[in-house]
């Protein structure tokens, strides 16, 4: 046997990969300094941890500062370039705002809670599993990617392992992760036979090679989606998503709402941009395109998406929930862009997966700050609550305001970003269909504000003002001023995702 | 009857696909809806092994099995993990049954 | 007809007979039983194939490691009197009718895809190239998968961990330390 031909990666490949690298050590050095504790002192993984992301994030910001070409590395499996990059930076900040809020959650660190420590460390190594996610680039690395954020999320929905309903979210959400990705990795087996490659360029230029059968191809398409669009939550693979989000600890909600939503995102973007489309270019994608009009399977998709989270969150009570249904509507949003096939349309999805990222974590961290104090989630116990806790009910209404897309919030400028990408592309009956959904969402979440702020209390319930921690008070002000200045001021957000796109559209 | 060649693993990795989905949807039992699972990823497993013998002739298919085994491990693990939690909680492992969480 | 043939015939019956009772059986522990029998039958099949050490593999981390642990899961958590509900035929019609009209697609997939040259070469003994790629070009997704493992261990660790009070953990965290130490050795 000779090794000549084999391709050996070099310890220089590192050098592109420091962020993921210092997570993984970070997930390490936190789990030894739990061992150290003997599991009585959080503290220590958390500051190991908030240290960690903070110098991973410093390195991210550094990569997306220097720019720099796509560079694949580690073997020819991964690939480091502007998406990946720009990637980086939103899982950080989700993750590192998790981390730092959790540490004062009550469902994490509550005097009767165990594992708190875990809860940190298992934090990070599912930011890091996330980064690996974007920057998947052969069929191995893409199931391996996923499952690894897979498992990792199976055990935090779990994590309060006493609770029903904690328990019952964790099986749920096995049960189905198994399920579908089950079927991915047979779609994937199929699509390895056709074409005889594993990376994806191989894949495209197998498949252009012809003699692939197109209705094989749509099967084993359609098979790979049911994997990936569990991971986003699209229909007709979203019905875990308001269970677990219900019975998870709210602080894991919150990250499952943005991180895999926004990893598996990237992987979708990364895998049927390269395989299935010769990069954001509708010309040379054209005998692709022929072969399997998949911009359609999604456009379906993601009318069915947002028309079918949109009606259900109006019957919700349960305000983790009617955020549940509220992120599967924003999943259809998301996926009208990529339809498109051009780079406005790509560059308007990362531009609002960012804006979602901050106005949905704020929103799930302002459920976990109420739930400390009133140890509920409904709807009616949130009667009055904005008199309580005027700052917080505040920064309620201007994450559920920037939710609804409503000016001057920055989700007004994420939704007039796809739009227009829609509109250009002359899907008009899409865009109709998601500007009458989104006067829907309007509804819903006017109705938590006037909860909070019209709505009495009950005849002799609480009314002392609420102590919010300070860390909390930081956290939702970081995600909060975004959220506002991003709605006028959105031009080096917007920027920084044309960058990252274009460099995609040269790197393949 | 022709001789075995790819299509006869193509088919049979089909029906064992089949067989995994149908038991995952048919079972309530957790433990019987996983070992559902483990049909379905062995049918790919064996879609993978072939198709690196007979489509590519290198190995890249047979490593992919290989990863998939150590995976579906690592899941297996964690899922009965879960379902032993549960158990504790409820007392059984029907997954109809654990309807805490509103519809 | 060859005997390689009848042999192929052979292990695709032990594969697909055994997994109609995985899904038919009423009785949970006989589902388990013939799973066994299924997982072996695809271990022939990979041997068949000339993936020995993937067959090797089956049978050392499948057979031996999920299967044990899906059979003891079985027997843990089995409630004496109630009988599985599973065995009902009615509930099996939709899914039955589902899962039969995916089969007629996917055979539809296996008979109508062009896969390929069909040409097999000789097979060779695998272990030592699978061996020899996984120290050099699939090096990162190896080192990887051993952290996604370690992951998953404490995950089962924290899930299954008898909950313990207000006090003594010392048990538990030397439980995790050794395990972990297995995963990095």
């Amino acid at each position: 046997m000779e090794l000549l031909n084999l391709n050996i990666p070099s310890w220089s490949d590192l050098a592109y990969w420091r962020p993921e690298a210092i997570l993984c050590g970070t997930f390490l050095a936190a789990l030894l300094g739990d061992l150290i504790g003997r599991g009585r002192r959080p503290a220590i993984s958390f500051v190991i941890s908030v240290f960690g992301l903070i110098t991973a994030g410093a390195y991210s910001v550094a990569a997306v500062l220097h720019g720099g070409a796509a560079h694949t590395i580690m073997g020819d499996l991964i690939i480091v370039d502007g998406m990946a990059a720009f990637f980086r930076l939103l899982f950080i900040l989700a993750g590192l705002a998790t981390v730092l809020f959790s540490w004062t959650a009550e469902e994490i660190m509550g005097r009767k809670r165990e594992n708190k420590a875990e809860f940190f460390y298992l934090t990070v190594l599912m930011t890091a599993a996330m980064m690996v996610m974007a920057e998947a680039r052969d069929l191995l690395m893409l199931f391996l990617s996923m499952e690894a954020v897979g498992l990792v999320s199976y055990v935090m929905a779990g994590y309060m392992r006493t609770s029903l309903r904690s328990t019952e979210a964790s099986l749920k959400y096995v049960i189905f992760g198994a399920v579908s990705s089950g079927i991915m990795l047979y779609g994937l087996s199929l699509l390895y036979g056709m074409t005889g490659a594993m990376t994806f360029d191989g894949i495209r230029a197998g498949l252009l090679a012809g003699e692939v059968n197109g209705l094989s191809l749509l099967i084993t398409v359609i098979l790979i989606l049911a994997g990936m669009s569990y991971k986003i939550a699209a229909v007709p693979f979203h019905f875990w998503c308001p269970d677990v989000y219900e019975g998870a600890p709210t602080p894991v909600a919150a990250i499952f709402s943005v991180g895999p939503k926004a990893a598996g995102f990237a992987l979708m973007i990364r895998f049927f941009y390269t395989t299935l489309a010769a990069g954001a270019d509708p010309s040379a994608s054209a005998p692709l395109i022929e072969l399997i009009n998949w911009p359609l399977l999604m456009a379906v998709i993601a009318a069915v998406t947002m028309t079918y989270g949109n009606l259900v969150a109006l019957r919700q009570l349960n305000v983790k929930r009617m955020l549940a249904y509220s992120s599967i509507s924003h999943v259809g949003y998301l996926l009208m862009g990529f339809v498109l096939l051009t780079d406005a349309g790509l560059a308007a999805i990362l531009f609002y997966l960012a804006v979602y990222t901050l106005m949905n974590l704020g929103a799930f961290f302002v459920v976990v700050a109420l739930n400390n104090h009133i140890k509920s989630e409904e709807l009616d116990d949130y009667a009055g609550i904005g008199f309580r806790a005027p700052w917080l009910g505040t920064m309620m209404v201007i994450f559920l305001a920037s939710l609804t897309g409503v000016p001057p919030f920055a989700g007004f400028a994420g939704k007039f970003y796809v739009f227009t990408a829609v509109m250009d592309r002359q899907w008009f009956w899409l865009a109709i269909l998601a500007a009458l959904n989104s006067v829907v969402g309007l509804y819903y979440y006017f109705r938590v504000v006037k909860a909070m702020f019209l709505t009495r209390p009950a005849e002799g319930a609480d009314t002392t003002p609420l102590k919010i921690h300070w860390l909390q008070y930081t956290v939702l002000a970081v995600l909060a001023v975004p959220t506002l200045v991003l709605g006028f001021w959105f031009g080096p957000l917007k920027v920084l995702a044309d960058q990252a796109i274009g460099l995609l559209s040269t790197g393949m | 009857m022709m001789d075995v060649g790819l299509s006869h693993f193509v088919v049979v990795s089909a029906l064992l696909f089949c067989l995994g989905l149908f038991a995952v949807m048919k079972r309530r039992n957790a433990v019987g809806i996983l070992m559902g699972v483990e049909l379905i990823l062995n049918s790919a497993n064996l879609n993978f092994v072939a198709f690196s013998r007979y489509v590519q002739h290198t190995i890249d298919g047979q490593i992919m099995a290989t990863f998939v085994i150590v995976l579906a491990a690592a899941e297996a693990a964690v899922a009965l993990a879960i379902v032993l939690a549960m158990f504790r909680n409820f007392g059984n492992v029907n997954a109809a049954t654990a309807t805490s969480l509103k519809r | 007809m060859t005997a390689a043939d009848l042999i192929f015939y052979a292990l695709a019956a032990l594969t697909l007979v055994p997994a109609l009772w995985v899904v038919g059986s009423p009785n949970i522990v006989h589902a388990g039983f013939n799973l066994l029998l299924t997982l072996l039958g695809v271990a022939g099949l990979f041997a068949w194939l000339g993936a020995d050490f993937l067959a090797v593999a089956q049978l050392m981390v499948y057979i031996g490691g999920v299967l044990v642990l899906v059979l003891f899961t079985v027997m843990m958590t089995r409630v004496p009197q109630a009988r599985e509900a599973d065995s009902g035929a009615k509930r099996a019609i939709l899914p039955g009718l589902f899962a039969l009209g995916v089969l007629v697609v996917l055979l539809l997939v296996a008979t109508g895809t062009h896969w390929g040259a069909p040409a097999l070469t000789d097979a060779q003994p695998t272990t030592a190239e699978i061996g020899a790629n996984f120290m050099t070009s699939y090096i990162f997704p190896f080192e990887y998968v051993s952290l996604v493992l370690l992951a998953a261990l404490i995950g089962a660790a924290i899930l299954i961990r008898e909950p313990r009070g207000t006090e003594e953990d010392d048990e538990a965290g030397a439980a995790v330390e050794t395990a972990e130490e297995e995963v990095q050795s």
